[in-house]
C-alpha cells in the first residue's frame, strides 16, 4: 500500500488580473442589464417593426463582414499574421466594380438604353467576378511583394509591412482615383431603398433588393468557401499547411503555392464584400476599407481566430449587435463603431479564442 | 548566354515600367520633375507644370537606373550590357504600350479624369513630351538607349575583387573614413564625441531665435514627435508591448491642457503648468486602464485592441455624447499658452521649451534604459516565460513601462495643444498613432539618434519639401514596407548588441571549430 501522499504546500498568489477581470466583467454586465432594463421595460417606445428592421439591417451588414472576415481567419490560420491591408483589399475591389458598373452606364445599346439597364443581370454578375479578380490580384502581389520575403522574421515584422501595405494601398487609391467621394452606380432595377413591401406585426417594411442580393450573395459566397476547404484537393492542402507547414512540406504540398492561393481566395471573398457594400451602401471612396477591416478582424476574433465557421457565425454576429445595440442599450447611434471596439476587448480579455475557436495556447496570443 | 539572367533583368524591366506608369497615374513624374527644375534654379510656380526637359531628366534617371540595376549581377562586361539593353527595352515597351493608350485617348479626345484624376489631357502631352504619338518611340528609344548608358556606367566600377558598384560605393566610403580618422589630431579624437555634442547644443540654443517662425514650427513639430516616439518606445523598445494606440495618450495630455485653459466650454483657466501636469497624469491613468485588463495580451493581439482603445477615445471626443464636456467635433479653440514674465509664449519660448523637454525625455529614457527596470524590461522582451523564472514581475514592469511612455506621449500632446492653440479630435486620429510608430521603425529601435533622424525624415523633411507633402502618406506606407524587406532595425539601429544572436553566433563557431577538430 502507498502511503497517502501530502499534498505540497500551495504557494498564495494573489493574481491580480483575475480579481480586475472580474470587476470588469461585473461592471459591464451592470452597465449592458442596466441599459436594457431601461429601454425595453421601462420607456418602451420601440415597436416590434423596429426591431424586425433592425434585425434585416444587422443580417445584410452581418454577410459582408463575414465575408471579410473568412479572409482574415484563413490569413491566420496559415500565417498567424493579421492582414492589416486585408479592409484595402476589399476597397479596391469596390473601386473595381465602380468603376465597371461606370463603364457599362456609358454603352449603348440597340435598345436605346444602356447596358448597366439592358441586362442588369450580366452586369451586375460582371461586376462581382471583376471585383473579385481585381481584389484577388491584389491580395496576390500583396502576398508576394510585402509578406513573403517576411514569412521567418519575427511576427512584429509582417504586421508593421502589413499596416504599410494598408497606408500605401489607401493613399496610392486616394491619388488615383481623387479623395472624392462617390455614388456607386447600381443599375437602375436595383436601386437604392426599393424593395418588396412586407407586412410584419401591422407594419409596412421594406425588404430592399440590394439587401437581399447582398445577403444571398454572401450565404452562396460562404457556402462555396466551405466546400473549397471540406471537399476539394486544395481545400485539403490549405487545412493541411494550416497545420503544420513543415510535414505538409514533406506530404508534397508546396506551402508557398497554397499561401499565395489562400491570399487570392480571400482577396476574391474581400472583393465580393466590396462590391456589395457599394451596392448596398451605395458610396466609395479611399478610406472606406479600414473600418469594416478593423470591425471584420473583431468579427474573425469573435468567433475565434483560425476557424472558418466562427468567422462566419462572429460577422453575423457582429452584425446583429451593431446594428441592434445602439437602440436596445439607447447609446447614441455614433457610437456603434465604439460598440465594435468595445466587443473586441472584451472578447479578448475574457475569452480569446472566441466563441467556436479551439483553445490557442498563451504563446499564441 | 545565360537565359535566366535574361528572364531576371526583363522582369526587372517591366517591374520598372509598371512602377513609373503607377507613378505617372498619380502625377509624380510632375512633382519630381519641379524639384529638378528648382534643383537647376528655374522656379515653377505652383500647380504648374514645369518645362519639358527637367521630364527627360527624371525619365533618363529612371531608366539609367534600370540598366545599372539590372547589369549590377553578371560578370562578363558583354553580358552586362546586353542585360541593360534587355531591361531597358523590356521597359521601353512597357511605356510604349501606356503611351499607345494615352495616344489613343488624346487622339479621340476622351476624357478619363472621371476615373483616374491625373489623366487630364495636359499631363499626357506633357508625358508625351510634347510630341504627340512620337511620343512612344521616343520613349522606346531613350529607356533602351539609358538602359545601355545604366549598364555601361557599371561596367567603370568593375575592377579587381570588385563585383558591382554597390560594393565600390562602400569600399570607397570605408576607405576615406579611415584616411579622415587618420589625419585627425588626437585630441579631437578623443574628445570628437564630446565635441560634437557640445557644437550641436550651441547650435541648438542658438538657432531658434535666428531662423524665423517657420523653422520653429517645422522643428518644434518635429521635437514633439520625439518626445512621443520616446515614450512608445519605452513601451515596443524596451519592454516590447506592441501598441499602435498612443494617439489616446496623446489626446489625454492635449485635452487636458485645452479644457484647463481655454474659455470655451468650461472657462477654467488654472494656467499651463498645473494643466499640463494634469495631462500627464490623465494620460498614465488612461494607461493604467487600458494596461490592467489587456495585462494577458501580447503581439499582434495587444496592438489591435489598443488600435480599439484609441479609435474609441477619438470616436468619443468626436461624438456628440460627451460634447458639453469636450466641445464635440469642433474641438477647443483659443487655448490659453504658458506665460514667461507676463508675455504669452511666442514661437522661440516655445521651440527652448520643447527642447528642454526632449532633452529631460533623452536624460529619462538613458537613466531608464540603464537602469534596473530597464534590464527587467530587457529580460521581457527577449523572453517572457524565462524573465518569469528570474522573478521580474512581469504584469507589473509591463504596467511600468506603459504609464512612463504615456506621460511621454501626453507632455508631447500638451505642449502640442497649447502651441497650436486648438485641438481636435482630428488632431488625434489613428495616423497620429501611425506617424509615432514609423518613426520609431524608421530611425531605429531603442536608438535616441534613430528616433531624431526618423522624426526629422518623417515630420521634418515632408514639411520643408513642400512639392512632397500629397506623397507623404504614400511614401510612409512604402517605407514601413521596404524597411521591413531591407532594414528592419532601422536607419540609425541602436549599438546595444544584439545578446540573443551574438551567443547564437559564439555557438554556431564553437560548434564548427569542435567539428573541425573531430574531422582533423
Amino acid at each position: 500500500m502507498q502511503a497517502k501522499k501530502e499534498s505540497p504546500p500551495r504557494i498564495k498568489r494573489r493574481n491580480y488580473f483575475n480579481i480586475i477581470r472580474t470587476i470588469f466583467g461585473i461592471l459591464v454586465a451592470a452597465y449592458v442589464v442596466w441599459r436594457l432594463y431601461t429601454v425595453l421595460v421601462v420607456e418602451q417606445q420601440y415597436t416590434p417593426d423596429i426591431w424586425i428592421r433592425l434585425l434585416i439591417a444587422g443580417l445584410i451588414i452581418g454577410g459582408v463582414y463575414s465575408l471579410v472576415a473568412i479572409g482574415y481567419t484563413l490569413v491566420y490560420g496559415i500565417l498567424f499574421m493579421i492582414n492589416f491591408a486585408h479592409g484595402e483589399v476589399m476597397m479596391i475591389g469596390m473601386f473595381a466594380g465602380y468603376f465597371f458598373l461606370e463603364a457599362t452606364k456609358s454603352i449603348q445599346t440597340a435598345s436605346g438604353l444602356n447596358f448597366s439597364n439592358a441586362h442588369p443581370v450580366i452586369t451586375v454578375l460582371l461586376a462581382f467576378v471583376i471585383g473579385m479578380t481585381v481584389a484577388s490580384t491584389t491580395g496576390f502581389f500583396l502576398e508576394k511583394i510585402a509578406y513573403r520575403p517576411l514569412r521567418k522574421a519575427p511576427r512584429l515584422i509582417p504586421l508593421i509591412s502589413a499596416i504599410g501595405a494598408s497606408i500605401f494601398l489607401q493613399n496610392a487609391a486616394q491619388l488615383l482615383f481623387s479623395p472624392q467621394v462617390r455614388d456607386y452606380a447600381n443599375p437602375s432595377v436595383i436601386n437604392r431603398g426599393i424593395g418588396w413591401p412586407v407586412t410584419i406585426a401591422g407594419a409596412n417594411i421594406t425588404i430592399s433588393y440590394t439587401g437581399a442580393l447582398t445577403f444571398g450573395m454572401s450565404i452562396l459566397l460562404m457556402i462555396g468557401l466551405y466546400w473549397l476547404v471540406q471537399k476539394t484537393k486544395l481545400g485539403k492542402a490549405m487545412r493541411a499547411v494550416a497545420l503544420d507547414k513543415k510535414t505538409a512540406a514533406l506530404m508534397g504540398i508546396d506551402v508557398d503555392a497554397i499561401i499565395s492561393r489562400t491570399f487570392i481566395i480571400s482577396g476574391a471573398l474581400a472583393g465580393a464584400a466590396g462590391v456589395m457594400w457599394g451596392f448596398h451602401n451605395g458610396i466609395t471612396y479611399f478610406y472606406v476599407g479600414f473600418l469594416p477591416g478593423i470591425k471584420a478582424f473583431t468579427a474573425a476574433v469573435l468567433g475565434g481566430i483560425g476557424n472558418i465557421p466562427g468567422a462566419m457565425l462572429g460577422g453575423m454576429f457582429l452584425g446583429l449587435i451593431e446594428s441592434i445595440a445602439p437602440t436596445a442599450l439607447g447609446i447614441s447611434y455614433q457610437l456603434k463603431d465604439v460598440i465594435a471596439f468595445v466587443i473586441l476587448i472584451v472578447i479578448l480579455i475574457f475569452r480569446p479564442s472566441g466563441i467556436l475557436g479551439e483553445v490557442l495556447s498563451e504563446e499564441k496570443v | 548566354m545565360n537565359r535566366q539572367l535574361f528572364r531576371a533583368s526583363s522582369q526587372k524591366g517591366i517591374t520598372f515600367g509598371i512602377v513609373l506608369i503607377f507613378l505617372v497615374l498619380i502625377n509624380f513624374h510632375i512633382m519630381a520633375a519641379t524639384m529638378i527644375s528648382k534643383l537647376m534654379g528655374t522656379n515653377v510656380l505652383r500647380g504648374a507644370i514645369p518645362e519639358v526637359r527637367f521630364l527627360t531628366y527624371f525619365l533618363v534617371f529612371f531608366g539609367i537606373w534600370i540598366g545599372w540595376s539590372a547589369a549590377s549581377k553578371s560578370e562578363k562586361a558583354g553580358t552586362r550590357v546586353l542585360q541593360g539593353l534587355v531591361a531597358g527595352l523590356s521597359m521601353g515597351v512597357v511605356v510604349a504600350l501606356f503611351d499607345l493608350i494615352l495616344v489613343y485617348l488624346l487622339q479621340t479626345q476622351t476624357d478619363m479624369r472621371r476615373y483616374l484624376t491625373n489623366l487630364g489631357f495636359d499631363n499626357i502631352n506633357f508625358f508625351l513630351q510634347g510630341f504627340g504619338a512620337n511620343g512612344i518611340l521616343v520613349h522606346l528609344g531613350m529607356f533602351v538607349l539609358s538602359g545601355v548608358v545604366g549598364s555601361v556606367l557599371e561596367i567603370f566600377f568593375q575592377s579587381e575583387g570588385v563585383a558591382n558598384s554597390k560594393q565600390a560605393v562602400r569600399n570607397f566610403l570605408a576607405e576615406s573614413k579611415d584616411q579622415i580618422l587618420d589625419r585627425l589630431p588626437d585630441l579631437v579624437k578623443k574628445t570628437g564625441k564630446y565635441l560634437f555634442y557640445l557644437i550641436l547644443l550651441v547650435l541648438l540654443f542658438m538657432l531658434p531665435s535666428r531662423w524665423g517662425s517657420y523653422y520653429n514650427f517645422v522643428f518644434g513639430l518635429v521635437g514633439l514627435y520625439v518626445i512621443a516616439g520616446i515614450g512608445l518606445n519605452i513601451m515596443l523598445g524596451l519592454s516590447g508591448q506592441f501598441m499602435i494606440g498612443l494617439a489616446a495618450f496623446f489626446a489625454m495630455g492635449a485635452y487636458s491642457v485645452a479644457l484647463l485653459n481655454a474659455p470655451q466650454p468650461h472657462g477654467l483657466m488654472w494656467g499651463f503648468w498645473p494643466a499640463l501636469l494634469i495631462g500627464i497624469l490623465a494620460a498614465v491613468i488612461v494607461a493604467i486602464l487600458m494596461g490592467l485588463p489587456t495585462a494577458r495580451l501580447r503581439g499582434d493581439y495587444l496592438g489591435i485592441v489598443t488600435l480599439g482603445f484609441g479609435e474609441i477615445v477619438r470616436l468619443l471626443l468626436q461624438s456628440d455624447v460627451l460634447s458639453k464636456f469636450t466641445g464635440g467635433p469642433r474641438g477647443i479653440q483659443n487655448i490659453q499658452g504658458p506665460t514667461l514674465m507676463g508675455k504669452p509664449f511666442n514661437d522661440v519660448t516655445y521651440m527652448y521649451l520643447i527642447l528642454i523637454c526632449m532633452a529631460v525625455s533623452i536624460f529619462l529614457y538613458y537613466r531608464l534604459e540603464k537602469s534596473r527596470t530597464g534590464r527587467a524590461w530587457l529580460a521581457i522582451k527577449e523572453d517572457l516565460i524565462v524573465a518569469q523564472a528570474t522573478g521580474v514581475n512581469i504584469q507589473k514592469y509591463r504596467l511600468l513601462a506603459l504609464c512612463i511612455g504615456a506621460a511621454f506621449a501626453g507632455l508631447a500632446g500638451g505642449i502640442f495643444a497649447a502651441r497650436n492653440l486648438f485641438t481636435g479630435p482630428n488632431d488625434h486620429t489613428f495616423m497620429v498613432s501611425i506617424n509615432i510608430l514609423s518613426l520609431i521603425i524608421v530611425g531605429g529601435m531603442n536608438s535616441i539618434p534613430g528616433i531624431l533622424l526618423g522624426a526629422f525624415t518623417l515630420k521634418g523633411l515632408p514639411e520643408i519639401l513642400r512639392e512632397i507633402e500629397n506623397y507623404r502618406l504614400l511614401v510612409f506606407g512604402a517605407l514601413l514596407v521596404v524597411m521591413m524587406l531591407v532594414r528592419p532595425e532601422g536607419l540609425w539601429p541602436a549599438s546595444r548588441p544584439n545578446l540573443e544572436h551574438e551567443v547564437k553566433e559564439k555557438i554556431m563557431k564553437d560548434k564548427a571549430l569542435s567539428e573541425e577538430e573531430s574531422d582533423a
